[in-house]
């Protein structure tokens, strides 16, 4: 068993100082309840919506003293949690970070940057090129952010790799239309469910709250079980650390009687790629 | 597959999500401003029965500072109304008549202006009035202008469109009569024709010649969903009506891109460097 926690927290937009100590909290908060794995939205960090200001919060991981302190905070808990990430080479990406015992195990940069209505990444930032499981001990994790989800190929290729439970951290804006929940967490939860549902595997969402420049994020953080079930979910339009248990035994009893991932084909010829 | 019944349905609101959601918004609005609270100006209509409904649940009725804006021939319903909503919600209000500031001018050197212009003149004076009461309060100004009347422009430029925050610009007119009666606006604010009470008589849909239902429909299809004209006359629109609605939405552009500024540079304000205000 794995004690999860989602951290559903709102975030200082360009604040950095201020993100960092509302991290350094909510993961006290997530020790004493025993969490092992917590995940911080996307952008957690910096905040989303920077425009002009991304360039101005970006972080070296290497050079970070924020990700150090963070790094020393999570202890034996892994901690994901979002920033702008400036390469070497003075390249910034979307980026999720894992954290644990002192040290950086991961970097994931969002690979596909949503560039239209609303969304401006691609003008900020560059797509990362590189999928790889997110380590935790001798765990592995699938780790996508936001978009990344609405690109299927991906956590089926993470669950064909073996991994059995995919985070995805998010900062997804809220719409609300005459449904009992927001019309945005209707769409996002027909996306994680069914993936949860395809790929027979555990979906952890992790989205933020507040506002930031007239549009709200929608919360409704939510863990969805193998077979795409909702596990439980967090209120919406408000912070809250949601903490839950997860087999990924599951997985493994799913898959003996539902065995979608042990049949993936790669040879079929037709359309497409 | 348009029909005005399945579009009257996607304009329907969960009314407490979108309650929630907007009261949160004026919250965050505030606490990242640093402001100890909102001034508006109470009208008695339902925009700003709403506004100031919401703000209460942000903020609490003492950071809600609400005024009560006359000019002589205002009608004095409207005083009543808004006297009513602030029963209603708990917030103080404070009366200022704008006549005098109003008829200074045109008395003085314009004595042959028309009602619009006079109207406009009373929509800037209110303006002028909140941002100085909002100066001496801490306060930022609270907006009240809908979808509808932002989009077809049923508003003067700097009078009642300025604002600090606008919780209700994304709300078309029957979505506030909608979250209006949810909140518990007063029946008779909610049910009156709206009028902007600029001069006796006056009402909105008698002025725009359209009807709040239609013009939320039609604008609903052609911006939310972005049918074209023709799309939307074969479902059943007047064609006059569709034109209009198209023609105002065009015209008043100007009117939502506040302060357009000649770029020169490669650091231009807003185009080159898009700096969010939170």
């Amino acid at each position: 068993m794995l004690t999860v926690g989602l951290a559903q927290m709102d975030c200082r937009l360009g604040d950095v100082a201020a993100n960092l100590e509302q991290h350094l909290e909510w993961v006290e908060r997530a020790r004493q309840q025993g969490v092992e794995l917590l995940l911080f939205p996307e952008l957690s960090l910096t905040g989303y919506r920077l425009l002009h200001l991304t360039s101005r919060v970006a972080l070296r991981i290497d050079r970070s003293s924020e990700v150090e302190r963070l790094a020393d905070a999570a202890g034996e808990m892994a901690v994901v949690f979002g920033l702008v990430e400036e390469d070497a080479e003075g390249v910034l990406y979307n980026s999720a970070v894992l954290v644990r015992g002192g040290r950086v195990e991961h970097v994931h940069r969002k690979l596909y940057l949503p560039t239209y209505g609303i969304f401006q990444e691609g003008r900020f930032f560059g797509p990362g090129d590189r999928l790889e499981p997110a380590p935790m001990a001798d765990r592995r994790f699938g780790l996508l952010i936001c978009e990344d989800l609405w690109h299927p190929g991906l956590a089926r290729r993470l669950a064909v790799g073996g991994m059995k439970i995919l985070l995805v951290v998010s900062a997804g804006p809220g719409r609300i239309g005459s449904g009992e929940q927001p019309a945005s967490h209707e769409v996002w939860e027909v996306l994680t469910r069914s993936t949860a549902l395809v790929n027979t595997c555990w979906v952890l969402y992790c989205n933020r709250t507040g506002w930031e420049e007239g549009s709200f994020y929608t919360g409704g953080s939510h863990i969805v079980r193998p077979g795409g079930e909702i596990l439980e979910r967090a209120a919406f339009l408000e912070e809250e650390l949601l903490v839950a248990q997860v087999d990924p035994r599951e997985v493994d009893r799913l898959r003996w009687r539902l065995p979608l991932v042990r049949d993936v084909r790669d040879d079929i010829q037709g359309p497409g790629f | 597959m348009w029909s005005p019944e399945i579009i009257r349905a996607r304009l329907e609101l969960n009314a407490e999500l979108a309650s929630k959601a907007l009261t949160g918004f004026i919250a965050d609005g505030n606490r990242s401003a640093g402001t100890e609270g909102m001034v508006l100006g109470l009208s008695g209509g339902v925009d700003s029965a709403l506004s100031a409904a919401l703000a209460t649940r942000a903020l609490g009725p003492e950071r809600v500072h609400a005024f009560i804006l006359p000019y002589r021939t205002s009608n004095p319903d409207s005083r009543a109304d808004a006297e009513a909503v602030a029963a209603e919600f708990g917030f103080g209000t404070r009366v200022i008549d704008i006549s005098a500031l109003v008829d200074a001018y045109f008395d003085a050197d314009e004595t042959e202006a028309d009602n619009v212009r006079r109207g406009n003149l009373m929509a800037r004076a209110r303006m002028a009035i909140l941002f100085d009461q909002a100066k001496k309060l801490g306060c930022l100004v609270l907006g009240t202008s809908n979808k509808t009347e932002i989009l077809l422009g049923y508003s003067t430029i700097f009078g009642d469109n300025a604002s600090s925050l606008n919780p209700l610009g994304d709300l078309y007119k029957q979505q506030v009569w909608q979250l209006s009666e949810h909140v518990g606006v007063p029946t008779q604010v909610v049910a009156k024709p709206p009028s902007a009470d600029l001069w006796p008589g006056q009402t909105d849909e008698g002025e725009l010649g359209i009807a709040y239902a239609t013009a939320d429909e039609v604008l609903y299809l052609m911006f939310n969903q972005g049918l074209s004209i023709d799309e939307v006359i074969d479902i059943g629109y007047a064609a006059e009506t569709v034109r209009k609605i198209d023609s105002l939405e065009r015209r008043n552009r100007y009117k939502r891109r506040l302060m357009l500024i000649a770029r020169l540079s490669d650091s231009a304000i807003n185009l080159d460097r898009e700096i969010p205000r939170d």
